[in-house]
């Protein structure tokens, strides 16, 4: 556990604030039949697959989960190693690179590799355009 | 020659790499090395130990 967020920048939301915390996982072995399945059922097109310590191994999006086999394993289907972020990265930035790479999301990880969240593409956008809206507001009303 | 990989090079320093730190891909047409993605994302910032130092 990391010391209190302190400074101007304290209140300034960050990936680890808005990453969903109820993305759906799954463990290597599970048939991706059933991660299809319960995925789809959670309302989600993405899944991260972790271990049972919740470290993170590969990420499923919309095209591993609609592309895969329904006998293969989890650990056939993943994007293995996928790059993970750190909780404290402030949104407009995780917004910034998302949009130029066309992330649809991302896993949030603790430095130990652990699953945070996933931080969805659209929920960064939105977040980061509230803060600069408030920001510019801010400033319009300083006399 | 077919099936040649494409040569990435990073956005920011112009280093060589395999693949887009940020999305993994081999073909990004914004690519950039782990070493520029920590540094634009303010990640390398030093993280307190659970001891307090």
């Amino acid at each position: 556990m990391g010391l209190a967020t302190e400074g101007t920048n304290a209140s300034r939301p960050r990936a680890g604030d808005v990453c969903r915390k109820d993305v759906p996982t799954c463990r290597l072995g599970e048939r991706m039949g059933e991660v299809r399945d319960g995925v789809r059922a959670a309302g989600w097109d993405a899944c991260v697959v972790t271990n049972d310590e919740r470290v993170v191994f590969g990420l499923l999006r919309s095209a591993e989960l609609a592309g895969a086999d329904a006998s293969a394993t989890a650990e056939q289907a993943m994007r293995p190693g996928p790059s993970t972020y750190r909780p404290f990265v402030g949104i407009e930035e995780m917004a910034e690179v998302m949009l130029e790479h066309n992330l649809a999301n991302c896993p949030i990880t603790t430095s130990d590799g652990r699953l945070v969240g996933l931080l969805v593409k659209e929920d960064a956008a939105r977040v980061a355009l509230e803060l600069h809206e408030r920001e510019h507001h801010h400033e319009e009303d300083q006399p | 020659m077919t099936g040649a990989k494409v040569e990435l090079s990073c956005k920011d320093c112009d280093k060589g790499i395999e693949s887009c730190a940020c999305c993994d891909e081999e073909d990004c047409g914004s690519a950039i090395c782990f070493e520029c993605l920590v540094t634009e994302l303010g990640q390398s910032l030093a993280q307190p130990h659970d001891h307090g130092g």
